[in-house]
Formats: C-alpha cells, structure tokens, sequence
C-alpha cells in the first residue's frame, strides 16, 4: 500500500500527540504510553481526528515505548506496543499504521555510557512487537544522534522485513545536536538503505526550509517533513508553539515546493492543523526523487565528498614497516595510534585509513576497539582497511557514520565477501583493480576489471557513486612503464566509467633513493589525471607540498588560503638560542617540552642514557614533586613538566640497547575507573605521572567492569591496582572490585582516588591507599614496590 | 580578570597564588577555544512548590525528601526547574587532550567548568530580571547531589523538562549527566514584598 505510492504522490503524516495528551493531563515526566492502555478512548480520539482530518499513515503511541526508557511501569512493553497498534486500528482501519520509534534519552558511548548493541537491542525488542502486531511501517523520529539512529535503522532492517522511515532534529544551522550536518545524515542513512528521510520537530515549517533544500540536494530518497506549530516560545516556563493552522497550511504548501513528499505535524499541531495542511496540499504534485551522485562518506559530524577537490587520505594506521607503530598494537597501547590520527588531522588529512592487521593479534576486536577510540576523538572520517571478513564487519558496524572501506577486487570470493556487507552498512568501497588472473599489465586491463566491480556492485543494488576505483600504483624500479600504464589507467576509469579514484601513492619508489621526491611528483600527475584521493604520508612535508601546490594551481584554493597557510606553517623553528642556555632539569621543571627533546637529542651524544634518567630527569621531576606537594607548583604545571620528562625519556629510549631497556626495571601497574563511570581524566593524570616514574601502567580505561579488573591482574601477574571513582554512585561498584579483587587476588594491592572519595570512605571500602592527588599514588606505588 | 579566568583558576587548586605564565596562556587558549566548542543551551519550567511541616517538598509532582533543599526553598512558592549543557563536543575534546597533552586537559576542562558555571549565571540573571518585574526575587541554584537532595532526583528533573530531546542532555545509569559540562539544578522563586 505504501511502497505504490511512497515517492510518487504526496503522503500525510499525522499530527502531534504529546501536547495534545498535556492538554488532557498528561503531567511533565509522565510517559504518554501508558495511556494506551490506562485511557485507551483518548489515544483513539486522537487517532481518529487525525484520521478524519485526512492523514494517510498514522503513527502509533509508542514514541518513548523501549527498555531504556520505559522503566517501572505498570505494563509490559508488548502489551503497551500491542495496544497501541490495536488503537490506531480501531481508529481508523484502513490508514498505514506507522510503529512510532522515538530515541532512547540516552547518550551512547563513548560520550554516554549506552553501549550501541544495547540500544540495538533496546529497538529491536520494540521493532519485533510492533511486526508481530501488524504495523505497517517502521517510522523512527526526533533523533539527534547518528549514532543511536543507525542502532534503529540496524535493528528495523536485520528483525523486520518493514519499510524503514528515518527523521532527525536539525537545528536552524542544519546541525544535529550531537554536531552532525545535512549531508553526513543523508549518507548515513542512505547507507543504511532507509525507504525515506527527513527531518522532524525542533522548529516550524518556515525554519525548516534551508534544510530541506539542502537534503534534496544529497538524497535520491523521498524526503519526510513533520515540523513543529512554529519555533518553541516559553511564557512562565511552560512551551508553546503558535503558528495557526491556516498559516501551517501555507507552510507546508511552500514546503512541498521544495520536495517534501511525505508531510505531517510534530509539537504543538492539532488535527485542524492537519486538516488545514491537507486542504491546502491534497493533489499537489510532489518533486519526484531523483537520483544524487555524490560520492559521500561521513563521521560523527561531517560528510566528506570525493570527486570535487583532490583530497588527502592519511596512511600512518598501519603497521606495515613500522616497528615501533607494531609494537604498540601488540602491547596495547591505544594512546599511541590515537596520537598518530590526531597529528594526521592535524597536518591536513581528510579521511585516516585504520589497518590494525598482524599476523599474531585478533584484527577483529582490535579493529573495533580502535574505530571505537579513534571515533570518540576524531571529526574525519575513516577507512577500513583490512583483507579479513569478520574485521571488516565489525567495524563497519560500530562505525559512527558511512566508512570508506579498503578494500574489494576484481575477484569473486572478495566481491562475495565485501559487497553484501556494504549493502548492509553502507560504505564507499575502494575496487583494486585485480583479479584471479593478478594484475593485468595493460591500463585497459585494469579498466576491464574496474567494469567488472561496478557491474557487480550493481547487482547487490550498489551505486556507482559508491566505488571508488584504485587502478595501483607498481613500482618503476622494477617496471619501467608501470607509472605510465597507471596514469593511464587512471585517466580511462575516470573518462569511460566517470568514477572517483584513490591510489596508494608511495609504492611507486620502492627500492630507489630520494623517495619523496618521485612520490611527490608522481602524486602530482596523478592528481593531474583525476585523482580524487590519495592515499599519502600527511606528514611528509614533499607530498603535503604537492597537494597544496596542486590545488592552488588548478583553483580549488580560493586566494590561496591553505597553500598560504601551508607554507607559513613550515617556518615553525625552536628556539635554540634558549637551548643552550638552559639544561634538562630546567626544561623539565619549566615543562618546556620542545626544548627537552633537543636537550636530550644533544646529551645523548656524550652520556649514557641510564646516566641521563637517574642524574637528571629523575631529580628533576622530584623537585617538581615536592614543590607540587608543598603548594609551590600546581597541576597544570606538574603534568607540563611530565611531559617534557616525557619528550626527553622518548628519546633517551631510542637510544638504550636493549640490555640497558631490561636495566631500566618496569614494574605494572593496573589502573581503572570503576563500572558506572565514564569521566576518566584523573585516572589519566595519574598515568601519566607513574609512567613518568617509569612504571609500566596498563591502563583499562573507563566502566570498567570488577571481572575484568580481576582478570587483568591475574593475566598479568599485577601488585598494584589503582582505582578511580567520579561518583557517590559509582564507589558503590568500586566497592565490589575490591570486594572481589581480595578474594581472588588476595595479595595485590588497592590504591583508590577520585573527588567523591576520603580517606574514611576509602578504609570503610577496604582500601590499602587512598591518594588524595596524583603524587600521592606515585609515592605510595614505589613504596609498595620498593618493598618487594 | 574575566571571571571566568578567576573560577577555573581556583578549580585548578591556585587558590591565591600567582599563576604562572605557561599556564595563564594554556587558559586563554582554552577559553577562546570554548567560545567555538561550547554549543551552550538551557531549558527551564517553573512549578508549583509545596512544603509540608516533616520536610518534604512537591515540585510540581515530584516528591522530595531534603532537608536542606527545603532550607534552601523556604518560603518559596514557586520554583524554576533548571538545565543547562556546553554541549557533547566540549567532552570530545578533553578527552583528545588527554591523549595528546594531559596539562591542557587539565585546563581545558577547568575552564570548560568556569564557563558552565558563567553561562549559568547568566541564564539565571535574565530569569530573575523576569521575576523582577512580577516582584519576586530568585534564590541560589541548588543541585541534585548536593547536601542530603539525593542525586537520583537528576532523573526526575531531565524528564521532568525533556531534556533529552531539547538540549541533548541526557544522563548515566550513576545519574551523571551527559554531555558532562552540564548542570541542573532548583531554584525557588519567592515573593520580595511579602
């Protein structure tokens, strides 16, 4: 009933219920759910003037009905689901019956503590009554975070078999409230194979306008418009909205002008504004979806588009050829991958590839637990990168918004694997063009297979839009023509196929001296043939000139701006004068980071580095210990000086063999912030100033559950553990890990800290330590140590 | 000296000594920062109070037992529900910070909390020029979690103002709020010329 007619002729949505129900008592905190049951007559009612006022498809009174938010109420949520699809029935027989899904109230992790599987479950169970009831349509609505609309849109689409409705709150700088904008939700959700979008409440018809036309410029989708009875206005803190309904009427006329094909009402409007709408709107013709080729990948916050301007994809997430970038996956160690993404963002990269891949680590929950951390604190988008399945699936579940993933080819096991999943996610997928036979030689070759993927593609409802073609770059030493056959090869994909392109850029040096300076110009002959990404070094300072040449050269830098910026950045030189005045425990106290790695750099030629930590930075920071202990120096000031110790221990580290790594004994230390607490910053103060102390802390980060703390000591054989707590509510759980911690290891220490706690708190919970700064826990952890 | 700089200096434990440079310039970083990273919002609702003689309070429907919120709210008839958030962004990136350099972490988040703080303030002055002119006068804000006003009643004041849906305020199972720079909080309303 509704797929004839969805995106063909205007459809209308129903009007708001919420304030309707206020007006019949409905009291602020109450949930209107159970009215479904408790004062069924009134939903009907409801439903009904909806019905009569001429909407087609009505929306059940189910907007708040899930386990996160439905809690210790008098009925179960199936029979609140159940009674509420019967009311729409009952009400009006024949109107599409819309399961309304409304957001969790939570925030997900990692800004909330909501875990995405949990909301994905939270919807399902929902999802699940409503299909058995017979709803007709999924219609999930007022979400503000990507995020938790995907966990619907996922749950909608892996349970039922139902059309799939998807609306967002923008505000009137089209941005979502968690920061997302127009393009990367279209992407999301167009990714996620919704049957239409749009956006709903949070303003009036009139504010929603820019919006709208901005959502039909990215989406080939029908486009759903449901704005409140005008901006909300406040009179003695009660909500009011006032837009009548002949001038909601006219509104929405204007809107239907603009490509809203499904239109209704959110806050504030009554059946007389639906029936004013309909009276107003009934037989217009709508603007028919028409198809969008933009080539668009989003994050949290954004959409990047491949295809205008060349863009930059950073390559540093990798550990191919890099010892030290592998020795922080197999120990662990998330901060050091983390730094390498932000200093790529930094530099100028658009999108990070992410390939966690070593033979001896599980890719699979590495490849989650970094797109999860990298996520949390990155705006750009990223690239999957990884030959295996299972990884691949993960991620791109997990992934906050629509991924470039790297990669598929020309061979049918890869395409077999790869495409269904981009069905499923949504992604822009890179298609290496090779197959079973290898790599064809000839650029027509490679276009051969190139067709192949897209045609392929297309069978699993794949747009072309969403390939992007890597036609590889083979290195010249041992191929003379292999850079030509490439450019060439670039230059057909884009000319016949009209696709977007990537190439990973480097490969064509291998084995010859100067390598940037080949890397540097073939990418600029690259770019010159079309391409639209590559896959580069941000931090290589010949590929980043290159790139801002390029762009200044071929007018996609308006005045120059970022080839101006780009090459004022270079001139960033320390300075060494005040080097050589000063020494390294006068850098370290001052917290002078540049200037103690030079400082370092220099010492390291004459002294040893054990010489250089027990007789210089060890006394150094014990100064700024005891000056922070006596009131003289402060946190901020503390933690400075840790770094620059820091800076100068890096390099000192570089320098030991590795007899003198193992003289430099590092004991473990465990620190957690205990389930139920999300903010994490002191436990990470206190890290950093242990680490300094050179201990060797395994950090387990946020929520973290007492068996897994147990687990971990156990695993590796720990003495200290450090516990922290941000919450009356939280040392509660606090309480219990050291409950458990004593009764399974009972030999480990417990040292606690965290602003809610005392040291009378800390003896009632058993502690053996409470620190009440983070000096405190240095000092107490070498004194546990030293006496062992 | 913005006030701002003063607060978050004294949530950084200087108390009354002289900030050092390094630190001063860390702030005023941070602060302009904030002006672009603080999506700032606030909503309120002003309820009905009722106060029985065993210390127990009705706002609106809610039910609370606090001795000194009803301390706090005496002889106030009416009080403002009250929330405010800088937004989640805010949170995103002191927790960058903390990977990339845990001193302007540190500082970032101070100020972050001096300027939730002001953005408060701020938002409560305008209330209370509003109830000026009705010859009311407002009291401090009181929070959940604060003396014996148990900390759970965070639940009841987001739902009670939707704050979910209208600020993105949203908060844990320990009843932390989400995004964390955020505040809620009470604040009676009582009549000046009584």
């Amino acid at each position: 009933m509704l797929q004839g007619k969805l995106g063909k002729e205007l459809l209308f949505l129903d009007g708001g219920m919420g304030t309707l129900l206020q007006k019949e008592g409905l009291m602020p905190g109450e949930l209107p759910e159970t009215w479904n049951v408790d004062k069924r007559e009134v939903i009907r009612q409801i439903h009904r003037a909806y019905y009569e006022a001429g909407s087609n498809i009505l929306l059940t009174n189910t907007f708040g009905a899930n386990r996160v938010k439905y809690q210790n109420q008098p009925y179960s949520l199936q029979r609140i689901v159940e009674t509420a699809v019967e009311n729409v029935k009952c009400a009006a027989p024949d109107a599409i019956v819309a399961l309304d899904v409304g957001p969790t109230g939570k925030l997900l992790k990692p800004m909330g503590d909501l875990d995405f599987e949990d909301a994905y479950e939270a919807f399902k169970e929902v999802m699940l009554y409503g299909a058995v009831a017979g709803v007709d349509l999924i219609h999930i609505e007022t979400m503000s975070d990507t995020y938790e609309v995907k966990a619907a849109v996922l749950a909608a689409k892996e349970n039922t078999k139902l059309p799939v409705f998807a609306t967002l709150i923008f505000d009137e700088r089209g941005k979502l409230l968690t920061g997302g904008d127009v393009p990367s939700v279209v992407a999301l959700l167009e990714g996620l194979r919704v049957d239409a979008l749009g956006i709903n409440c949070g303003m009036g018809p009139e504010q929603m306008q820019s919006i709208l036309q901005e959502i039909a410029t990215y989406t080939s989708l029908p486009i759903i418009v449901k704005p409140n009875a005008g901006l909300p206005k406040q009179k003695n803190g009660e909500t009011y909205y006032d837009v009548n309904p002949e001038k909601f009427a006219t509104a929405l006329q204007k809107l239907v002008g603009y490509g809203a094909c499904v239109i209704g009402g959110c806050c504030g409007t009554t059946p007389a504004h639906i029936q004013a709408m309909v009276d107003a709107c009934k037989g217009m013709q709508i603007i028919k979806p028409s198809y969008k080729s933009h080539t668009l990948l989003s994050s949290y916050g954004e959409a990047v588009e491949l295809g205008k301007k060349p863009l930059v994809i950073g390559e540093r997430i990798n550990p191919t050829g890099k010892s030290k970038f592998k020795q922080a996956l197999k120990e662990h160690d998330i901060d050091y991958i983390l730094k390498e993404a932000i200093v790529q963002q930094d530099k100028g990269a658009h999108i990070l590839d992410v390939n966690v891949g070593l033979p001896d680590i599980d890719e699979t929950s590495m490849m989650k637990e970094v797109v999860a951390e990298l996520q949390s604190i990155l705006k750009l988008p990223l690239q999957i990168d990884t030959v295996d399945g299972n990884a691949m699936e993960a991620a791109m579940r997990i992934y906050n918004g629509k991924p470039m993933i790297n990669s598929v080819s020309g061979k049918q096991e890869s395409m077999d694997t790869v495409f269904p999943l981009v069905k499923k996610y949504g992604g822009v997928v890179v298609g290496l063009t090779l197959d079973e036979e290898g790599i064809p030689k000839t650029a027509e070759g490679r276009l051969a297979i190139a067709e192949k993927i897209i045609a392929e593609a297309k069978t699993y409802g794949i747009e072309k839009k969403d390939i992007v073609i890597d036609v590889l770059t083979m290195t010249i030493s041992s191929d003379s023509q292999g850079a030509m056959t490439t450019l060439r090869a670039l230059e057909l994909v884009r000319e016949k196929l009209g696709v977007c392109t990537v190439l990973g850029v480097s490969n064509i040096s291998f084995g010859l001296p100067n390598r940037p300076l080949l890397n540097s110009n073939f990418y600029a002959m690259a770019m010159q043939k079309g391409l639209s990404a590559g896959i580069i070094n941000p931090s290589s300072e010949a590929m980043m000139n290159a790139y801002y040449a390029h762009c200044a050269l071929m007018g996609y830098d308006s005045n120059c701006q970022n080839y101006i910026a780009h090459c004022g950045q270079e001139t960033g030189v320390i300075q060494t004068t005040e080097t050589k005045q000063m020494d390294l425990k006068q850098a370290i106290q001052k917290g002078l980071k540049e200037q103690s790695h030079a400082i370092a750099c220099e010492m390291i030629r004459t002294n040893k580095p054990l010489d250089i930590i027990q007789e210089h930075l060890v006394p150094a920071l014990d100064v700024v210990g005891k000056g922070f202990e006596a009131g003289t120096v402060f946190l901020p000031q503390l933690l400075m000086s840790a770094e620059a110790a820091k800076q100068a221990f890096d390099v000192l580290k570089e320098h030991m063999r590795t007899g003198e790594q193992e003289g430099l004994k590092k004991e473990k230390i465990i620190l957690a912030t205990v389930k139920g607490d999300i903010h994490d910053i002191g436990k990470n103060i206190v890290k950093v100033l242990l680490e300094n102390y050179s201990f060797e802390v395994i950090d387990l980060g946020k929520d973290v559950p007492p068996e897994q703390i147990v687990e971990a000591v156990k695993q590796h054989n720990v003495k200290l553990v450090g516990l922290s707590a941000l919450m009356t509510t939280t040392v509660t759980s606090m309480e219990e890990t050291i409950r458990r911690l004593r009764e399974e290891v009972p030999t480990c220490r417990i040292m606690v800290g965290g602003a809610v706690l005392n040291q009378e708190y800390a003896d009632m919970i058993c502690a053996d330590f409470y620190g009440k700064d983070a000096m405190q826990s240095v000092y107490y952890a070498k004194k546990v140590f030293a006496g062992a | 000296m913005d006030i701002r700089m003063r607060e978050a200096i004294r949530y950084l434990g200087y108390g009354r000594s002289t900030v050092d440079e390094k630190t001063l310039q860390l702030m005023k970083e941070s602060l302009v920062e904030l002006e672009q990273l603080a999506k700032k919002k606030f909503v309120y609702r002003i309820f009905e109070l009722e106060e029985s003689d065993d210390g127990q309070l009705m706002i609106g429907k809610l039910n609370v037992k606090s001795r000194d919120l009803a301390k706090n709210l005496h002889g106030c008839k009416r009080g403002i529900l009250f929330a405010a958030t800088l937004g989640v962004d805010v949170d995103r990136e002191i927790r960058k910070y903390e990977v990339l350099n845990i001193s302007k972490a540190v500082v970032l988040q101070a100020c972050a909390a001096a300027y939730l703080e002001a953005y408060c303030d701020e938002m409560q002055e305008k209330l209370a020029e509003l109830f000026h002119k009705e010859g009311c006068s407002l009291r401090p804000r009181f929070s959940p979690g604060y003396g014996d006003f148990f900390i759970s009643h965070q639940e009841d004041i987001l739902r009670m103002l939707e704050t979910s849906k209208k600020i993105g305020l949203t908060m844990t199972e320990a009843y932390m709020l989400t995004p964390t720079k955020s505040v809620t909080a009470i604040i009676g309303v009582y009549d000046t010329k009584e």
